[in-house]
């Protein structure tokens, strides 16, 4: 289970894998507010996410997109989600602390999540995608 | 050059209809041969996907800053048909009306040379980086405003002068902006960020004139040799972010209820003339306000700084122009010797209006409209003006920046943040960021040669050069 920055001109794009698909969502939203608000991220507070789609790629992008609206308004900074997905339904928890500008700031504001290339691909070996994040 | 690409003229390449299936016209691109060089296969190939879009008009088009985005390319122009057109946020981008400015003042480079207290001010005083808040108290009702006034709302709120609005494109705001369609979650985002910069490649610089290369246009946009000024770039924020999020959803289905077939789920779209694309473009339209009112915000923070500092008037720092980078437009252009109106997605490019055109303020219609190109850190920024040619060939308009040609992985990898902040000081450029990281990501060495974008949009002659500027400060997220 990781994922790792790939080199992409003009934004951010991720290559993740991971055994199940609750943990390649899971490592998609640590790879997205690792490069947000980098490597130093607390715990302790913890917000519930519910989310209905269409196919597992509109889930993972309405997921981020979600956590983006939660961090941004709240001011929180997560570290991990525990994810459980049924069908297209997603209900996740997700732990973090609010955003304190000495430790947060050695990131990059991601404007959005984009579908370009998006396509969740699964084999014997797991599950894997590549995400483009717009900063 | 890539394979499949013919070339038509010395900066002009041609991708054929049938590079990808589905193309409706060919696609266009403007590039010098060494630019070419850095052209990446996906770059085209989004341009060629935006060829396949129903109702597109002459060519897909890509400027010399092309480079490869999500949907459209970076750099990307496209003019669709109202009536059978589509438009798509593909087209437009997360940051909505992400776009750039340039205040002039009665300043000289002696005047400001060294000055670090300069930079730590406007840091000091100009939000800016991920989860910068502003220090102007936004109601519910100002950012009515802003969505549905622009820089227009603004100046009114005691912002700006009433003259900043004519040297705005659209003069500052879009008439076509409708709040309804502005989600409650887009609207909540909006709040806390007006007059806030934000991060990436937003930023504010101290510049100077170093080079004019056509006086009578410099006199008429008031600029001189040695003069100081100040130049902003930044969009739309969370506000428009979210509108972008919201509307590609809505739009997604509206695809597949209107029988559209796209080759990348990033370019959703619908019939201008639908419910569901009427929604799109009327928020995207007050997501471009939010952008101009929240650039109009952080001009009057930045006149304040330069007033209280240099003992100058607020009324001596006219804005030269403003321009979007990232936005769709109704406009009206000639086809076939017609005149019609068709909807215009630059996404990545500047609108370049040429000599004559109506929407110009009266005393810059002989001249065409001020373009505005920002340099990447570090390096020269250019002004230029919008030409007949940019009219004829590329519906009005140019190329909005120097366009990446290293990832921000490498960047990282290779370069320094604090090591690019020493190596510009020697250079006389005093460099105020939250992230060495984010000056990594956005040093010099990262993008194309700013002059050589430029050198082929000028020599293609879809917009002229005017003047040259450099930088002596920057802040940034």
């Amino acid at each position: 289970m990781s994922f790792e920055e790939v080199p992409h001109t003009a934004d951010v794009k991720i290559h993740v894998t991971a055994p199940t698909l609750e943990a390649l969502f899971s490592e998609t939203f640590r790879a997205l507010m690792q490069v947000m608000y980098g490597t130093t991220r607390g715990s302790g507070t913890l917000r519930e996410i519910r989310i209905e789609s269409t196919d597992n790629e509109s889930l993972l992008a309405d997921f981020l997109s979600e956590v983006l609206f939660v961090s941004e308004v709240e001011g929180l900074v997560f570290s991990d989600a525990r994810i459980r997905i049924n069908g297209f339904s997603l209900i996740a928890e997700v732990n973090g602390e609010l955003f304190d500008p000495a430790r947060h700031s050695g990131g990059t504001e991601v404007k959005g999540i984009s579908y370009s290339g998006l396509a969740i691909m699964h084999d014997a070996n797991g599950y894997m995608l590549d995400i483009i994040f717009d900063v | 050059m890539l394979e499949g690409i013919n070339r038509i003229g010395i900066h002009e390449w041609e991708v054929p209809v049938g590079y990808v299936p589905g193309m409706r016209v060919a696609g266009r691109f403007f590039l010098s041969e060494s630019l070419a060089k850095t052209l990446e296969p996906g770059a085209v190939q989004q341009l060629a996907n935006v060829a396949t879009l129903p109702g597109i008009l002459k060519n897909s088009l890509a400027m010399p800053d092309i480079h490869w985005g999500y949907g459209f390319p970076i750099g990307g122009v496209a003019a669709f048909s109202v009536d059978e057109g589509i438009i798509s946020p593909g087209g437009v981008g997360f940051d909505i009306n992400c776009g750039v400015r340039l205040l002039s003042t009665p300043l000289l480079h002696k005047d400001v040379s060294g000055r670090r207290d300069l930079i730590d001010e406007l840091f000091r005083t100009v939000p800016t980086g991920v989860g910068a808040k502003s220090s102007m108290k936004v109601s519910s009702q100002s950012l009515e405003g802003m969505m549905v006034k622009g820089a227009r709302w603004a100046v009114s709120a005691g912002y700006g002068v009433e003259r900043d609005l004519m040297r705005c494109e659209e003069g500052g705001f879009m008439k076509a902006a409708d709040s309804h369609f502005i989600s409650a979650k887009a609207k909540q985002r909006g709040i806390p960020q007006g007059g806030t910069l934000g991060s990436g490649n937003h930023f504010l610089e101290i510049q100077v004139v170093r080079e004019i290369f056509d006086p009578e246009a410099a006199r008429a946009f008031g600029l001189i040799l040695g003069q100081v000024c100040c130049m902003i770039h930044c969009g739309s924020r969370g506000l428009g972010h979210q509108v972008c999020t919201d509307h590609l959803k809505i739009l997604e289905s509206a695809t597949k209820k209107y029988h559209i077939t796209i080759p990348d789920r990033q370019l959703a779209c619908a019939p201008i003339i639908s419910p569901e694309g009427k929604a799109y473009f009327g928020a995207m339209a007050a997501s471009a306000n939010y952008a101009w009112a929240n650039r109009q915000m952080i001009t009057h923070t930045a006149r304040q700084v330069l007033s209280r500092m240099f003992r100058i008037e607020y009324e001596e720092m006219p804005l030269m122009y403003d321009v979007a980078h990232n936005v769709a437009k109704i406009e009206e252009h000639i086809l076939d010797g017609k005149s019609r109106e068709v909807c215009v997605h630059r996404k990545g490019a500047t609108r370049a209006f040429g000599p004559g055109s109506r929407d110009l303020p009266i005393d810059l219609t002989s001249v065409g409209q001020p373009v505005i190109i920002p340099g990447s850190m570090g390096t020269s920024s250019y002004i230029l003006r919008g030409t007949q040619i940019a009219m004829d060939r590329t519906f009005g308009s140019t190329c909005h920046g120097a366009g990446r040609i290293m990832s921000r992985t490498q960047a990282k990898k290779n370069l320094n943040g604090r090591e690019i902040t020493a190596n510009l000081l020697k250079e006389g450029i005093i460099v105020r960021a939250h992230s060495e990281n984010g000056i990594a990501d956005e040093a010099p060495g990262v993008y194309k040669p700013s002059d050589e974008v430029v050198r082929v949009v000028h020599e293609v002659g879809i917009s002229r050069l005017v003047a040259r500027l450099s930088p002596l400060g920057v802040i940034k997220g």
